[in-house]
């Protein structure tokens, strides 16, 4: 009945609620983790979550002081949507059996000095937890979670539509650098300009997040994307009309303009569209393949999911189609 | 760093009030501060803050930074709006965030250093921090 669980002393070990919890959802399917040069991203859509009996099952699998977080939100879709990030993360990283004791419920979070949110697990002498790592990124109609194993990951989900109240230039010549500024100047239809911004925003999101620092600490002039030719072997790209401007099988490359000391050459990226709705960007350390091979693209695994109901694989379809990076 | 202000009036009284409320808490700590100021809407704004002089914006600042995260998150007009109201609980993300600097920044005329703006997380501390950079402004 519950062919993830190894042993006798699982059962003993849970607690009652967790043990009632597995008996009452066969369907926390259990997944296989990253391997280093991995990357799983796995997307809800909360528009498809309308049972009031999931999202309190959603509710059960948290801790007091994150229920009580998700209920500080002003209004009932944020609160959906800060709840549906919490049963994301928790389910996920439950499913991927990391320790037979831990259930969604059981995780525990910290942060790192910066505020970065990380799994905390429990150390044993015979035990040393695995390098796990995830990021959360939400909007009003998407909510994401990326988990890599061994890499710091950042990554960032923004509405294709979404709407830029300041100016896009005099915004991206206040906060970006000069050669972004140039980059989205050349682009004359405000439209595509419009997107282009949100691309470049969501890859310096999530390069700003797989660093872990906090927007102030690596403010968004001092490094540049750019979108370098395609690489040879590059990720296909499945057709899609959409594809606007710069990023077409490209590969996208970060670069640093003040005297930091972090070595910039090591961060891969994705570009994706998801659901046709959303730029998604996904940023990681590229797994250096030994004696000094070139590195190993990112292989993506997306998934979109409702936790604890349904997942489908979504990669190489056209609800995830990759846009840019990879390599 | 307390000029001679209405606001710092404002303070001087409520040092007195501080007292008697760390009384009635029971607080034992005797360097807590607490600013009390009453904006247009007639919310109290509260503030604690350790050896730090306190000073709550002007009113209007803080109503004006009201209309901006109104405006910038196209809030519901059932949506309540505070100044102990957090960006992240109204729903804004960091680009919401980043675009309410900016705007801020327009409508006040001053600048904002990237390291300050990771400050601002509530409609309370952006209009502490406007006051103290126009204060700033007019002394330059």
């Amino acid at each position: 009945m519950f062919p993830y669980m190894r042993g006798a002393s699982f059962t003993m070990k849970l607690h009652c609620f967790d043990k009632k919890f597995f008996n009452s959802s066969p369907l926390l399917v259990p997944v296989q983790p990253p391997s280093r040069t991995e990357t799983h991203f796995w997307y809800v859509l909360p528009d498809e979550v309308k049972s009031e009996a999931l999202l309190r099952k959603y509710r059960e699998l948290l801790p007091q002081c994150e229920e009580k977080k998700v209920d500080s939100m002003r209004g009932d879709e944020l609160r959906k949507g800060a709840l549906l990030a919490r049963a994301l993360v928790r389910t996920t990283i439950a499913r991927y059996q990391i320790n037979t004791q831990v259930s969604p419920r059981s995780l525990e979070f910290t942060t790192n000095i910066h505020g970065k949110p990380e799994v905390r697990w429990h150390h044993s002498d015979d035990w040393l937890p695995p390098p796990l790592h995830f990021n959360i990124s939400h909007t009003s109609s998407l909510v994401a979670c990326g988990v890599t194993m061994d890499s710091p990951i950042g990554i960032d989900v923004e509405e294709k539509q979404r709407a830029i109240k300041n100016n896009v230039l005099s915004f991206v010549r206040r906060y970006f650098s000069r050669h972004e500024v140039e980059f989205l100047s050349s682009i004359l239809d405000p439209a595509v300009q419009r997107q282009e911004f949100l691309k470049l925003w969501t890859l310096k999101e999530a390069y700003v997040k797989a660093l872990g620092r906090g927007f102030s600490a690596s403010p968004f002039n001092t490094f540049a994307i750019r979108f370098g030719p395609a690489k040879e072997g590059s990720f296909h790209l499945s057709g899609n009309s959409n594809s606007e401007a710069c990023c077409k099988e490209s590969e996208i490359l970060v670069e640093s303009l003040d005297s930091s000391t972090h070595d910039t050459s090591t961060w891969q990226f994705a570009l994706l569209e998801l659901a046709g709705s959303h730029y998604a960007s996904i940023c990681r350390r590229k797994d250096i393949a030994p004696e000094g091979k070139a590195s190993v693209p990112m292989k993506l695994k997306v998934w979109k999911t409702i936790p604890l109901v349904e997942d489908k694989i979504v990669s190489g379809t056209d609800s995830a189609v990759i846009i840019g990076g990879l390599s | 760093m307390a000029a001679v202000s209405a606001t710092c009036v404002r303070f001087g009284t409520s040092l007195n009030q501080s007292a008697k409320l760390n009384q009635i808490a029971g607080t034992s700590t005797s360097f807590k501060l607490v600013a009390i100021g009453w904006t247009r809407t007639g919310f109290p704004s509260l503030r604690t803050s350790h050896f730090r002089v306190s000073c709550a914006a002007k009113p209007e600042t803080v109503q004006k930074v009201c209309d901006i995260v109104r405006k910038q998150l196209a809030l519901p007009a059932e949506t309540e709006l505070t100044p102990a109201s957090k960006f992240s609980e109204l729903g804004a993300d960091s680009l919401d965030t980043v675009e309410i600097v900016m705007e801020l920044e327009e409508a006040f005329s001053i600048s904002v250093e990237e390291e300050s703006s990771q400050n601002i997380t509530s409609v309370q501390e952006a209009a502490d921090l406007i006051d103290i950079l126009v204060q700033k402004k007019s002394e330059a």
